[in-house]
C-alpha cells in the first residue's frame, strides 16, 4: 500500500541546514493501522507532511498504492492528496464558515458537483462515528472531539487509499481521544481502512497494528501488536524509556 | 440534505461567513481610493489650478504632498490586502491540504479579490467627489467664501485614481497567484499565525535614525542652493533624492521603537516586556505603518503650517505699514484725484490726512540675467543693458512719498528694498538706464539700498539724483510716466469706504493696464526687436481682468493692485481662500488617512493578539495590567509617528524659514509661535482618537 524508501529532508534556517529525515525505510500494508512515536523534533510531523505532498522532500521514493509521487507534478499531487489519501489534523481544520456536513463534503465538493450518494455517504459515516445529530452546526458550536470525529468522516468520504493523521488526538480530552480511536477502529474494521497515524500519545497508539519508533530522523524500532492493548502500552512505554536512556 | 453542491456554492458561502475580515479590506481599500480621488479632484481642479501659480512653491507643496499621501495609501492598501491573505491563507490551506489545485481555486479566489478590490476601489472613487463638495462646501458656509471658491471639476483627474484602481486590482490578483503559486502547504495553512519580526539592531538604531533625518532634510532642501551656486544649474526634479536620508532615517526610528522602545530598561527590564514583544514579533507591519502614519501626519502639518506662515507674515505687513492707502498709477489714466476721493470718503464720514502725490517714470534698467543652456537645465549669467523695467523716482520725490533723507550721488543709483533686505526684485547690478521712448541711455552704478516695504514689491524701484532724473525721463510719453499717491485716514478707517475706492480706482483703468506685474514691457520691447515672441504674450502668462478684481488671481498679480490697509485686513481671508483651504483640505486628509492608518492597525494588534491577552488574563494578569498592555501598544502606534512627524516637520519649517535669509524674522518667530499652537492641537486631536481607540479594543478584548 504505501512504501517510503530512503526518504531524506532538511530544513534551511539561515546559513544553517538541518537534516530532518535521514534515510527513512518502512511500508504500510492495506488495512493496517499504523503509528509513529517518537521525541520532538524526530521527524515525525516532516515524515507524515513529505507522504502527504504537503511538503517537497529531498530524495528517495514514496509509492502510494502503486504510484510514484516524487516528479509528480502540482495537478496530479492535488488529485492523490483529494482522491488517495484522507487527513485529520491536530487542530480539525474544519472550515468555519460550513456546516459539519458540508465540511465532510469538502473533499468531494473540490472534485465535482457533489452526487447525492456522497451526501448519503456523508449521513452514513456521521452516524457511524456518533456525530449524526450535530451535521447542521457549524465547527464553532460543537466540541472539539467532535470536531475530530467530523474531521476523521472528512478524510474517508472519498475512500482513500490510506488516512493520514497528525496527532489526532493531541488537542483533546482522554474521553474524546478514545472516541476518535475508537473512529479509527470503525473505519478499519468496517471500512478497511488503512491508517497512518503521528503521536505522542502511548494511549492512542497501543491500538494501532504496529508502531514505528523514530528517533533523529532515523527509524530506531518498529513494534507489532502480539498481546492485549494494555501490555502492549507497557512495551511502548518501555521502549520510549530506553529510547531516551540511550542519549 | 447539504445545500453546497459545488465549489462556487462553497467559495460564495466561505465568502459570506468571512464578511468581516472582508469589511475592513472594503474599508481600507474604499477610504484609501476616496483620499486619492477627492485630493487629485481638487488638486486638479480648474478652482485650484488657477489660483495655484505653476511651478510655484505652494503648487510644489500641493504635488509633494499629493505624492506623500499616495505612497501612504499605497502601504495603506498593501497592509489591508496582507491582512486579508493572511486570514484568507487558512482556508486556501485547508482546501489546497485536502486536494483542491491550483486550477479549482485560482477562479474563485481571483474572482473574489477582483471583485472586492473593484467594488471598493470604484465605490471609494465615486465617494471622493461628493467628499470633496461636502468639505468644501463646509469651508464656504463657515470659514470662508468668495468668488474663487466656486468648485468645478476636470474629470482628467479620474485618470490618477483609475491607475491606483488598477495598482490595486493588479496587486490583489498578483498576491493571490502568489499564494496559488506556494508548493509548501503548510506554509499557506500556518501563514496567519506566523510572526513576521524584524532583524533586532542595535540601540543605535535610533540615535542614527535622527542623525540621518537631519542630514536629509539639510541635504535635500540645500541640493537646489547648491546646484545654483555651485553649478549655475536649475535643480533637476532628481535633486529632490537627497532627500532619501530622510525617509532611511524615519524607518530605523521607527524599528527602534518596535524593537527597543525608547524608554531605559536598566532600572526593570521587564516592564511592558509583553507589549514589546507582542510589537516585536509582528514588526515588519508595525514599521511600516507607523512609518506610513509619520509620513501622513508630517505631510499634514506641512500643510497646515502654510495658513498661519503665509498669514502672520502678511497681518503683520499690513499692520505695519506707514500709510492707510498706498497706489501707483500710469499717468494716462483717468484715475480719481484728490478731490474725488476726499468726496468720495465725505459720503463715508472720513477725512483724510498726510496726502502725498510723487511723480515717477518707468524706465529700462540693466542687469544681470540667467540665461539658460541648450540643455535647457544649467545656464550661465550674463549681463543684458535692458533688462526689465523700473519705477524710477527723483530724490526729491522719494523724500516727499517716504519722508526719507536721501542723498543719491550724479551717476548712480539707489535701489528699493523692505526692512529685511528679503526683496528678489531689488537690482544692485545695473550700468545703465535706458529711456523706453527716446532710447537715451545713463550711466549709472548701484549705490546702496533704501528701505520702504510699500516700494519693495515685484517692480525693481530706483531713485536718481534729480538732475541725472530729469535727463533721463526727457521725451518719456505718459504711459511710461506714473504717480504715486499715499494718505492716512484722520480717524478711525471705514471698510466700505476702502472697498468702494478700490473698485472706483479698479474701474478707472483702461484694458492697456489690464497685465500682471510680471509682464515686463521693457522685455517685450527687447525680444520683440530680437524677433522673438515675448513669453508674457503667450497663453503663459496670468490673464487679468477687470470684472474678477476681487479674485485671488487680480488682487495678487495686477501690476497695480493698491496697498488699502483695512482692505487687505479684511479681505485676507476672502482673497487667499482657495489656496487656505486647499492646505486645510491637504491637512484633513492627510490627517484622516493617518487617523484611520492608526485605528486599523490597533485592531489588528488586538485581532493578533486577542490569545495573548485571554492567555495573560488566564495567568492571572490583573484589569489594570491588562489595559496598561493595550495602552502601551496603542500608545506606540499613536504616540511615536505623532512626535516625530509633527517634531520633523516644526523643525524643517524652522529650517526653511531660517535658510531663507540666514536669520529668523520677528514675523518669522510669531509663525513658528502659531505653528506650535497647531501643533498641540493636533496633538489633542490624536490623543482623543487614541483614548476611544483603547476604549474600543478594551471592549473587544473584554478588559473592564
Amino acid at each position: 500500500m504505501l512504501y517510503v524508501k530512503e526518504l531524506y529532508k532538511s530544513y534551511e534556517a539561515g546559513k544553517n541546514r538541518y537534516e530532518v529525515l535521514k534515510g527513512i525505510d518502512f511500508h504500510v500494508a492495506q488495512g493496517e493501522f499504523v503509528a509513529v512515536m517518537g521525541p520532538s523534533g524526530s521527524g515525525k510531523t516532516t515524515l507524515l507532511n513529505c507522504i502527504s505532498c504537503y511538503i517537497p522532500f529531498d530524495k528517495g521514493n514514496i509509492r502510494l498504492g502503486g504510484m510514484e509521487l516524487a516528479g509528480m507534478n502540482e495537478e496530479e499531487l492535488a488529485r492523490v492528496r483529494n482522491t488517495k489519501i484522507g487527513f485529520v489534523f491536530q487542530d480539525f481544520m474544519l472550515l468555519d464558515g460550513l456546516t459539519i456536513r458540508e465540511n465532510v463534503l469538502v473533499p468531494r465538493i473540490v472534485q465535482e458537483e457533489v452526487p447525492a450518494e456522497a451526501e448519503k455517504l456523508a449521513d452514513q459515516l456521521a452516524s457511524m462515528f456518533g456525530i449524526g445529530h450535530i451535521l447542521n452546526k457549524y465547527p464553532a458550536e460543537i466540541s472539539g472531539g467532535e470536531k475530530q470525529r467530523a474531521a476523521v468522516a472528512r478524510s474517508l468520504i472519498n475512500n482513500p487509499l490510506i488516512i493520514l493523521a497528525d496527532e489526532p488526538t493531541g488537542n483533546l480530552d482522554s474521553k474524546s481521544s478514545r472516541a476518535v480511536i475508537e473512529t479509527f477502529i470503525n473505519a478499519k474494521q468496517k471500512m478497511h481502512a488503512t491508517i497512518f497515524m503521528v503521536t505522542h500519545d502511548s494511549f492512542a497508539a497501543s491500538f494501532c497494528d504496529r508502531v514505528i519508533l523514530l528517533k533523529d530522523g532515523t527509524i530506531y524500532r518498529q513494534l507489532e501488536k502480539a498481546q492485549e492493548r494494555g501490555a502492549f502500552q507497557d512495551q511502548l512505554l518501555d521502549e520510549i524509556k530506553k529510547m531516551g536512556q540511550e542519549d | 440534505m447539504s445545500q453546497i453542491r459545488n465549489m462556487t456554492q462553497m467559495e460564495r458561502k466561505l465568502q459570506r461567513a468571512d464578511r468581516k475580515q472582508s469589511r475592513l479590506y472594503l474599508f481600507c481599500n474604499f477610504m484609501a481610493l476616496m483620499i486619492i480621488s477627492a485630493y487629485s479632484a481638487l488638486m486638479l481642479s480648474p478652482t485650484v489650478q488657477k489660483v495655484f501659480p505653476k511651478g510655484g512653491d505652494s503648487a510644489k507643496q500641493m504635488y509633494m504632498i499629493f505624492v506623500m499621501t499616495l505612497v501612504g495609501c499605497v502601504v495603506f492598501t498593501v497592509y489591508a490586502l496582507g491582512l486579508f491573505f493572511r486570514h484568507k491563507s487558512g482556508q486556501l490551506g485547508i482546501l489546497m491540504a485536502l486536494g483542491a489545485s491550483r486550477k479549482r481555486l485560482a477562479p474563485g479566489l481571483y474572482r473574489e479579490v477582483v471583485f472586492l478590490s473593484g467594488v471598493s476601489a470604484i465605490a471609494g472613487t465615486a465617494a471622493g467627489f461628493p467628499f470633496v463638495w461636502v468639505i468644501w462646501h463646509a469651508f464656504r458656509l463657515l470659514l470662508v467664501d468668495s468668488s474663487d471658491m466656486v468648485l468645478t471639476f476636470d474629470f482628467r483627474c479620474l485618470f490618477i485614481s483609475l491607475l491606483f484602481l488598477l495598482l490595486v486590482v493588479g496587486f490583489a490578483c498578483l498576491t493571490a497567484w502568489r499564494y496559488l503559486k506556494k508548493t509548501n502547504i503548510m506554509e499557506v495553512i500556518r501563514e496567519e499565525h506566523i510572526n513576521e519580526p524584524v532583524k533586532e539592531p542595535g540601540r543605535w538604531c535610533g540615535p542614527v535614525g535622527f542623525l540621518l533625518i537631519l542630514t536629509g532634510a539639510v541635504l535635500g532642501y540645500g541640493a537646489p542652493w547648491a546646484c545654483h551656486a555651485w553649478f549655475y544649474m536649475f535643480p533637476p526634479v532628481w535633486v529632490s533624492i537627497f532627500y532619501a536620508p530622510v525617509f532611511v532615517g524615519l524607518y530605523m526610528v521607527m524599528l527602534h521603537t518596535v524593537v527597543h522602545g525608547w524608554k531605559s530598561r536598566r532600572k526593570n527590564p521587564y516592564k511592558n516586556i509583553i507589549s514589546r514583544s507582542m510589537m516585536k514579533f509582528q514588526g515588519k507591519q508595525t514599521v511600516n505603518n507607523l512609518l506610513v502614519v509619520t509620513l501622513l501626519i508630517a505631510g499634514g502639518c506641512f500643510a497646515i503650517f502654510y495658513l498661519p506662515t503665509n498669514a502672520v507674515s502678511a497681518l503683520v505687513h499690513y499692520a505695519s505699514q506707514p500709510y492707510d492707502y498706498f497706489y501707483q498709477y500710469q499717468a494716462d489714466q483717468n484715475v480719481p484725484d484728490r478731490e474725488d476721493v476726499e468726496t468720495l470718503g465725505k459720503g463715508y464720514g472720513l477725512s483724510f490726512k498726510d496726502w502725498k502725490e510723487c511723480s515717477c517714470v518707468t524706465l529700462g534698467i540693466g542687469g544681470i540675467n540667467e540665461i539658460y543652456e541648450e540643455d535647457g537645465l544649467r545656464y550661465h549669467v550674463e549681463y543684458v543693458p535692458m533688462l526689465q523695467e523700473a519705477r524710477v523716482l527723483s530724490e526729491d520725490a522719494y523724500r516727499t512719498l517716504t519722508g526719507q533723507e536721501v542723498d543719491v550721488k550724479p551717476g548712480t543709483y539707489m535701489s528699493l528694498t523692505n526692512r529685511e533686505e528679503t526683496s528678489l526684485s531689488a537690482n544692485n547690478s545695473a550700468r545703465e538706464i535706458t529711456n523706453m521712448v527716446t532710447r537715451k541711455q545713463l550711466a549709472t552704478e548701484f549705490a546702496g539700498f533704501l528701505h520702504y516695504d510699500l516700494l519693495a514689491k515685484e517692480i525693481p524701484v530706483c531713485v536718481l539724483d534729480n538732475e541725472d532724473y530729469a535727463a533721463i525721463s526727457e521725451g518719456l510719453t505718459d504711459d511710461w510716466r506714473g504717480q504715486f499717491v499715499s494718505f492716512n485716514v484722520d480717524g478711525e478707517d471705514s471698510y466700505p469706504f476702502a472697498n468702494a475706492f478700490y473698485h472706483l480706482f479698479v474701474s478707472s483703468f483702461d484694458e492697456s493696464c489690464a497685465r500682471g506685474s510680471y509682464y515686463d514691457r521693457v522685455q517685450k520691447i527687447r525680444e520683440n526687436e530680437a524677433g522673438k515672441e515675448y513669453w508674457g504674450d503667450t497663453d503663459d502668462m496670468t490673464t487679468i481682468s477687470y470684472e474678477l478684481s476681487d479674485s485671488f488671481v487680480f488682487r495678487q498679480f495686477w501690476v497695480y493692485q493698491p496697498d488699502f490697509r483695512i482692505l487687505n485686513q479684511n479681505d485676507y481671508m476672502r482673497s487667499m481662500a482657495v489656496m487656505l483651504m486647499m492646505f486645510l483640505f491637504i491637512f484633513l486628509v492627510c490627517m484622516i488617512t493617518a487617523l484611520v492608518v492608526c485605528y486599523t492597525r490597533c485592531q489588528s494588534i488586538a485581532l493578533n493578539n486577542r490569545y495573548i491577552f485571554d492567555d495573560l488574563k488566564k495567568l492571572g494578569a490583573s484589569p489594570a495590567f491588562l489595559d496598561r498592555e493595550v495602552r502601551s501598544q496603542c500608545g506606540n502606534v499613536f504616540r511615536v509617528p505623532s512626535l516625530v512627524g509633527t517634531s520633523a516637520m516644526f523643525l524643517l519649517y524652522s529650517m526653511i524659514l531660517y535658510a531663507n535669509d540666514g536669520r529668523m524674522l520677528p514675523t518669522e518667530w510669531m509663525s513658528l509661535g502659531v505653528c506650535l499652537c497647531v501643533t498641540a492641537m493636533i496633538g489633542g486631536v490624536i490623543y482623543a482618537v487614541y483614548r476611544s481607540t483603547v476604549k474600543a479594543i478594551k471592549g473587544q478584548l473584554g478588559i473592564v
